[in-house]
C-alpha cells in the first residue's frame, strides 16, 4: 500500500494539512484585498522575507539531522556588515562579495568543528557564535548606515533580472530544486535523516556523522553569508543591527513545515508550504493593516498548533513527515 | 469621484497660482486621500500621541479618506517598516508618514513608493540620505538643543554649581551630539560658573540608569543638577533622587516626557526638563503630507503653507543634511510647574 494511496490520507498527512491551510488563506487574501493577485505583490510578498526562506532550506537539513544553528541571523549580518566594510575601505565589491562567502565558510567551520569534532550541543555552539558574529558585526559597522554601493550591486536585490523576477527569486528557486533532490532522492538526504533519527545507530552502520555534521554548519555559514548579501543588495545600505532575530523566524518556518526539533523528520516539502502559508499570511495581514503585534501572535498560535498537532494525533500526522527510506 | 480629483487639480493649480503670490498656501480641506502613519515600532507613547496629532488634523482637514496608524513590533522594526512601506505603496496610498527606524535600508522601498505615486513624508527621524523622502518635518533644530539643556542647568543650579550628565548609551548618535552641543554652549561666559563633572551611561534601561545616578551623587558629594537627555534616564534619576530623599541637593534635568514627569517636577525633584510636544508633530506632518498628496503642494524648497492652529511653516533644505528638504516644527517646549499638568493629559 503506498503512502499516497488517496487524496483523503494525502490530506490527513501534515503536509496535506499544510496544503489545505495555504489554499484557505490564499482564498481568503484574494478575496478580501484586491491587490493580492496583483504579479507585484507576489514578487513583494517573497522579495520581503526571502533571505530568510533561503536560509530556512538549509536549516531543514540542519533539524532532521537533529541539531540546531541558532547563529544564520548573525552570520547574515556579520557577511552584511563585512561586505559594508571592506566596500567602505576600497575593497572591489565583487572581491568583497567573494570574501563574505568565505566568511561563511569559516564562521559553518567554526560551528562544526566544535559540534562535530568536539561533540559539544549545537544549542550552545551556535548561541555563543550569534553572540561572536554579531559583536564583529557591530565592531565592524557599528551604528552607522554604509550605503552608496554599486548600481549592479543594488540591482542584485532590487531589479528583476529574468522577466518580473529578481535574482534572489531565481536563486532560491534553484536551491529548493538543488536541495530537494539531494534530501529527499540521495544518500546523502537519506543520510541526513539516519542520523537525526539515531546517530548511535548511524554510527553502528558506518556512516561519517561528524563528516556529515560538519559538512551541514559549513553549508549553513555559507548559505547565511550568501543570504546576508542579498540583504545588504536589497536594502541598499547595511548596519550593526542587519538580520537582528532573523533565526527566530527561519526556525519557526521550518518548525511549522512539520519537521521535529528532535530530528529524524520532516521535509522540504513541508518548509515550502510552510514559507508559503508564513508569507501569505503575513501579506495578506499587511494588505488588511493588520498591525504588528497582532501578525507576530497569529503566526505564533500557529506555530504552538503545528507542535500539538502531530501529539493529538500521532499517528496520521507523522506518516507522511517520515522519509521513503531509511537504509543509507 | 474621477471628476472631484480633476476639481481637486483644478483648485490646486489655482492655488499654486495664489500661493506664488502671496507666497503662502492655504490647504483646502475634503479631498479624499489615504494616508499611513508609520512610527518605529508600537506601543511607545509619544507615538500615540503624534497618532493623536494626526487624527486631528485628519478630522480639521475633513479628508474623507483613511488615516491608518500601522507599525511593527520592536524587535521587528527594520524589516517591518520596509514591509509596510512596500504595503503600502502596493495598497496605492496617497502618503506614508514615516518616523524612520531602518536608517538608508528603508531608502530602496521608499523609492520604490514614491515611484508608485505615493508621498513619503519623514518625521521624527528622517532618511539618512535623503533618498526616497520627499521631506522631513523636524521637531527642533538640534542644534539648539545644547543652548536648551545649558540654560536649564544655568536656572536650576542658579548660576554656579555642578553638573554631570547620565546619557543612554556610548554610541548613542542622537545623544552624543547633543551633549557635545551643550559643552560647546557651556563655553559661553554666561555659563562660566557651571562645571560638568562627568558623563555617565544608563544604557536606556531604568535600573541601570537608576543605579548610576546614585552612584554619581556618591562620587560627587557637591553636584547640583544630573542632566539626562534620554526620556529613560531622566525619569530613572528623578526616581532615584525622590526614593532616597536627594531632592533638595541634587535636582534632575534633560529631555523627558510630561505625562512620565508630571510628578517628579511638581514635587521639586526635577523642576525644569524639555522636549517637543508629539501631538503637534504629528499634526504638522499629516499637514505637510496632506498638502503633498493631494497636490497643493509641490515640495519645492521655499514653498510656505499654513498648517492650521500651528500657522505658517516653509520647505527648506536641511542644514544637517545637503540636498533634503525639511520643514522645522520647532521651538523646544520646557516644562516646568506652570504647564506640566496641561501637557501630561
Amino acid at each position: 500500500m503506498t503512502r499516497l494511496s488517496s487524496f483523503a490520507t494525502g490530506l490527513r498527512s501534515w503536509e496535506g494539512f499544510l496544503f489545505a491551510a495555504l489554499l484557505v488563506i490564499l482564498a481568503v487574501n484574494a478575496a478580501l484585498t484586491p491587490e493580492f493577485l496583483t504579479v507585484a505583490n507576489q514578487i513583494n510578498l517573497f522579495q520581503l522575507s526571502i533571505e530568510k526562506v533561503i536560509v530556512a532550506l538549509v536549516m531543514t537539513f540542519i533539524i532532521i539531522n537533529a541539531e540546531i544553528d541558532l547563529s544564520v541571523g548573525a552570520m547574515m549580518g556579520l557577511s552584511a556588515c563585512a561586505f559594508g566594510w571592506m566596500f567602505q575601505n576600497g575593497v572591489d565589491a565583487r572581491l568583497a562579495c567573494l570574501v563574505c562567502l568565505g566568511i561563511g565558510i569559516a564562521g559553518g567551520a567554526l560551528n562544526g568543528y566544535f559540534i562535530a569534532a568536539m561533540a559539544l550541543p549545537s544549542l550552545v555552539v551556535t548561541l555563543a557564535t550569534l553572540i561572536g558574529f554579531r559583536g564583529l558585526a557591530r565592531v565592524l559597522v557599528e551604528d552607522r548606515g554604509i550605503t552608496d554601493f554599486p548600481d549592479w550591486f543594488d540591482a542584485l536585490g532590487q531589479a528583476p533580472m529574468l522577466g518580473p523576477l529578481p535574482f534572489a527569486l531565481i536563486a532560491f528557486g534553484v536551491l529548493f530544486v538543488f536541495l530537494y533532490v539531494l534530501l529527499q532522492k540521495t544518500g546523502f538526504g537519506r543520510r541526513t535523516y539516519v542520523i537525526g533519527t539515531n546517530r548511535d545507530v548511524a554510527d553502528f552502520a558506518g556512516i561519517d556523522s561528524r563528516r556529515h555534521k560538519f559538512i551541514l554548519f559549513v553549508a549553513s555559514g555559507l548559505i547565511s553569508a550568501f543570504a546576508g548579501l542579498l540583504y545588504a543588495a536589497r536594502v541598499g545600505a547595511v548596519r550593526g543591527d542587519v538580520a537582528l532575530g532573523f533565526e527566530l523566524d527561519i526556525i519557526t518556518i521550518v518548525l511549522l513545515g512539520g519537521v521535529s526539533i528532535f530530528g529524524g523528520k520532516g521535509s522540504l516539502t513541508g518548509t515550502l508550504l510552510s514559507i508559503l502559508i508564513v508569507l501569505n499570511l503575513r501579506n495578506g495581514m499587511a494588505l488588511m493593516n493588520i498591525t504588528g503585534h497582532i501578525q507576530t501572535g497569529v503566526i505564533g498560535l500557529l506555530l504552538i498548533g503545528s507542535v500539538l498537532a502531530p501529539r493529538l494525533r500521532l499517528p496520521r500526522f507523522n506518516r507522511a513527515a517520515k522519509p521513503k527510506e531509511v537504509s543509507p | 469621484m474621477k471628476m472631484t480629483k480633476l476639481m481637486g487639480t483644478a483648485a490646486a493649480l489655482a492655488m499654486l497660482g495664489s500661493g506664488l503670490a502671496q507666497a503662502q498656501t492655504a490647504l483646502e480641506g475634503g479631498q479624499e486621500v489615504d494616508m499611513v502613519l508609520l512610527p518605529k515600532f508600537l506601543g511607545i507613547l509619544v507615538f500615540d500621541q503624534a497618532n493623536e496629532g494626526a487624527q486631528e488634523a485628519h478630522a480639521e482637514l475633513g479628508n474623507p479618506g483613511e488615516l491608518l496608524f500601522v507599525g511593527p513590533t520592536p524587535e521587528n522594526s527594520v524589516a517591518g517598516q520596509i514591509e509596510i512601506m512596500t504595503t503600502s505603496a502596493t495598497q496605492g496610498q496617497g502618503a506614508v508618514m514615516l518616523s524612520n527606524n531602518a536608517g538608508d535600508q528603508i531608502a530602496p522601498s521608499a523609492k520604490a513608493a514614491q515611484d508608485a505615486g505615493t508621498k513619503v513624508v519623514t518625521w521624527d527621524s528622517p532618511i539618512p540620505s535623503g533618498e526616497g523622502e520627499d521631506v522631513f518635518v523636524a521637531q527642533v533644530d538640534f542644534g539648539s538643543i545644547g543652548t536648551v539643556m545649558a540654560d536649564m542647568a544655568h536656572s536650576i543650579l542658579g548660576g554656579s554649581g555642578q553638573m554631570a550628565v547620565l546619557s543612554a548609551t556610548p554610541d548613542a548618535a542622537n545623544q552624543n551630539a547633543w551633549i557635545a552641543s551643550m559643552q560647546d554652549a557651556l563655553k559661553g561666559d554666561k555659563y562660566s560658573g557651571i562645571e560638568l563633572v562627568d558623563i555617565v551611561y544608563g544604557d536606556d534601561q531604568a535600573e541601570v540608569s537608576y543605579n548610576r545616578a546614585l552612584a554619581l551623587v556618591d562620587k560627587y558629594p557637591d553636584l547640583g543638577v544630573i542632566m539626562s537627555p534620554t526620556t529613560v534616564g531622566i525619569q530613572a534619576s528623578a526616581k532615584a533622587m525622590q526614593d532616597e530623599g536627594l531632592c533638595d541637593q541634587v535636582k534632575v534635568s534633560g529631555l523627558g516626557l510630561p505625562a512620565e514627569m508630571v510628578s517628579y517636577t511638581m514635587n521639586g525633584c526635577a523642576p525644569e526638563f524639555a522636549l517637543w510636544d508629539f501631538r503637534d508633530l504629528g499634526y504638522l506632518t499629516y499637514y505637510t503630507a496632506y498638502g503633498m498628496a493631494t497636490g497643493q503642494l509641490t515640495g519645492e524648497l521655499g514653498e510656505s503653507f499654513t498648517a492650521g492652529r500651528m500657522g505658517d511653516y516653509t520647505i527648506e533644505e536641511d542644514p544637517g543634511r545637503p540636498g533634503s528638504k525639511r520643514i522645522l516644527m520647532g521651538p523646544f517646549t520646557v516644562y516646568n510647574k506652570d504647564n506640566v499638568e496641561a501637557a501630561a493629559q
